[in-house]
């Protein structure tokens, strides 16, 4: 696959806060892309910077073979789906839709039928037809969201920019429109960078997920390495799955202020700061006094409440050190347990499952 | 006949719903009292006055339409009505052409908004001071030794004062436009205020130029402010007589004027066909400028 975008060692600081430390990227042509980081990572100000409303301070940004860091955003060819829609409210969808073609500075289309014709494939496309002449501002959420694509693929760019696309929606449409930008996205061909801070939704959509910490690039790898071999403490803590340790790392164990949890064979990746890391649905939870296996780990703690949400339900302890550490089991195949309040059970797991950084 | 029983039930019950609605009416007698008696009232009596019979010292309500015919006759009334509406003209585009980039400027560049405030208070100084000395400030600026005409003559560029500086129909205009030019810049300022950046940022997006944007975006969306700002405007200059008292000496007559010197010399019956005239035509400039954009849908 070509690549499409290239960033290398791009920074930007506003005073003193340094909100993009030195990024390293390249995003391949036709892809979907999803970019995970939690709120104050710098998603949106990469974004920002790569469509050119902000200057980087350094590094260089390669669009298709061009570099872009000095071009003008109206010149860049990069579309840009803004979080708020940021539709032109004094115009109807069809015009809305129509501006970028026939207001742009590079190739204006001039022939009113050829706009016409592209606003109604493209409307068609995305799903609206029969709103064209509504005004922006008497359609739905969701309506809104499909114009401002429309908006931006009607002149189609080689990459799409979508910050927080579905933010602004209620959940129900939430799940309709992913697999809807993925549908669109794939008869389009181009790039979408999509940032979200919601990992659910960028493990579901990105065929690619970058995961930003603090400014920099912690992780770039498909979901399911992403998820299951997370790169670094931060990145599984963004993930929201993991019940995470903090210590130190000595001769076949991990000591934290938890206890002593014995490793298996698997090598402890490298980090900045040691940590154990256990998926909430790899742990088990039974009675104080049973035994444990060879390969097992344990720790001790006292239930407080549980999460019921359908497919799973979500329990929650405190450790002895006053942790809280969350147990998520699937209830496919096994009937929701009731655990007694403040009662204390051993929280069990396998060695081999557990990710040890240091 | 338990039909009617239950249309009259339902008759009764609707005017009890309605009774709240009622109440909240009287929370606008004390304005429309006001109102009613001290515009509505006095209005209907200048109509009426402007029909007395007017003779040199004395007005007698004797119904005559000799002051309307009088008036739509003489050059020097229609001279005024023709150069209020021109003088109003002009001000209108001049305060549009120094107010709106300088609201563009506070409402749109400057992101700032305790700086926007700043600006925008910086435009309301000049009315900390009288109008009377702000009109008059202007005579030693713009006299034939004024200010101007000096520094024109000391650079070199000129070689005798320009006289119609002072005491014409420039200086009215020049003076005007000072003055009224904040009243343009505030609406306006406050309409680009309100505009999202990320609209413009989307239209840059798309691929179009700052003057395409300004003409496809900016402009409509502060529309609505240009016309408020208009409104303010025409109805002050149109109402205008100090201004141009003070600074054409008394060559521009506007239909303000006309009417402080008729009911100075007690001719009250001209002076409220003038009146009358003034209201109509403000409120046909309202009415046309309203048409313009609607103002119920924008604020």
């Amino acid at each position: 696959m070509s690549t499409v975008l290239q960033l290398k060692n791009v920074t930007k600081a506003f005073g003193e806060m340094r909100a993009l430390d030195g990024i390293d990227l390249a995003l391949p042509g036709d892809a979907y892309i999803s970019l995970l980081g939690p709120s104050g990572s710098g998603k949106t100000t990469l974004l920002r910077v790569i469509a050119g409303f902000e200057d980087p301070d350094g590094g260089s940004i390669v669009f298709d073979g061009k570099r872009i860091d000095t071009v003008a955003p109206h010149q860049r060819g990069i579309g840009f789906v803004f979080q708020n829609f940021a539709l032109f409210p004094h115009l109807s969808v069809a015009q809305n839709i129509a501006f970028g073609l026939e207001n742009r500075e590079v190739d204006a289309v001039t022939d009113r039928r050829v706009v016409e014709r592209r606003v109604k494939d493209i409307i068609a496309l995305v799903g609206l037809s029969g709103l064209e002449g509504r005004a922006v501002t008497q359609i739905s959420g969701g309506q809104r969201q499909r114009v401002a694509l429309a908006r931006t693929l009607v002149t189609e760019p080689r990459m799409v920019l979508l910050d927080e696309p579905l933010g602004a929606l209620d959940a129900n449409l939430r799940a309709r429109m992913r697999t809807e930008l993925r549908a669109i996205r794939e008869r389009c061909g181009v790039t979408f960078l999509h940032v979200t801070g919601s990992e659910t939704e960028a493990l579901a959509m990105g065929d690619t997920v970058l995961v930003l910490d603090r400014g920099r690039i912690a992780q770039s790898a498909d979901s399911d390495t992403i998820y299951n071999r997370p790169a670094s403490p931060a990145v599984a803590r963004f993930l929201n799955c993991y019940n995470l340790f903090p210590g130190r790392l000595e001769v076949g164990a991990f000591v934290g202020s938890a206890g002593r949890f014995s490793l298996g064979s698997r090598p402890a990746s490298r980090a900045t700061q040691p940590a154990y890391a256990i998926r909430y649905d790899r742990v088990a939870v039974r009675p104080r006094e049973a035994a444990i296996g060879d390969d097992e780990v344990r720790v001790e703690g006292n239930f407080v409440a549980s999460e019921y949400s359908g497919a799973a339900v979500n329990s929650f302890f405190t450790l002895d050190d006053g942790r809280v550490f969350e147990v998520e089991t699937h209830l496919s195949h096994a009937a929701p347990e009731t655990y007694e309040d403040q009662g204390r059970y051993a929280l069990v797991w396998k060695r081999e499952d557990a990710l040890v950084y240091a | 006949m338990s039909m009617m029983a239950i249309a009259e039930q339902t008759e009764a019950e609707t005017v009890t719903e309605r009774k709240p609605g009622g109440k909240a009416l009287w929370l606008l007698a004390p304005g429309v009292l006001w109102m009613v008696l001290f515009l509505v009232l006095p209005m209907l009596m200048m109509v009426y006055v402007s029909f007395w019979t007017q003779t040199t010292f004395k007005i007698e309500p004797t119904l005559t339409l000799k002051s309307w015919v009088t008036f739509f006759t003489s050059d020097t009334y229609l001279g005024a009505l023709w150069t209020t509406v021109r003088i109003w003209l002009i001000v209108l585009v001049s305060t549009v052409l120094v107010g709106y980039p300088a609201a563009l400027y506070v409402g749109l560049f400057v992101k700032n908004k305790a700086l926007q405030t700043v600006l925008l208070v910086l435009c309301v100084i000049p009315f900390w001071t009288s109008f009377l000395i702000r009109v008059l400030a202007w005579r030693p600026m713009l006299g034939k030794e004024g200010a101007i005409n000096m520094i024109l003559m000391n650079l070199g560029i000129t070689d005798a004062p320009i006289e119609v500086l002072l005491f014409s129909e420039l200086s009215v205009i020049i003076g005007m436009t000072q003055i009224y030019c904040v009243f343009m810049v505030g609406p306006i300022a406050f309409m680009l205020g309100r505009i999202d950046h990320s609209v413009i940022e989307a239209a840059q997006d798309l691929g179009a130029g700052f003057w395409r944007i300004f003409r496809t975006i900016i402009l409509p969306l502060s529309m609505p402010g240009v016309v408020v700002g208009a409104i303010f405007v025409s109805v002050m200059v149109l109402g205008e007589f100090a201004t141009s008292a003070a600074l054409s000496g008394r060559k521009v007559n506007l239909l303000g004027n006309i009417i402080v010197t008729q009911v100075g010399s007690l001719k009250w019956a001209f002076a409220a066909v003038a009146g009358v005239v003034l209201t109509i035509l403000m409120g046909a400039v309202i009415a046309a400028l309203l048409r313009v954009v609607d103002l119920r849908k924008e604020l």
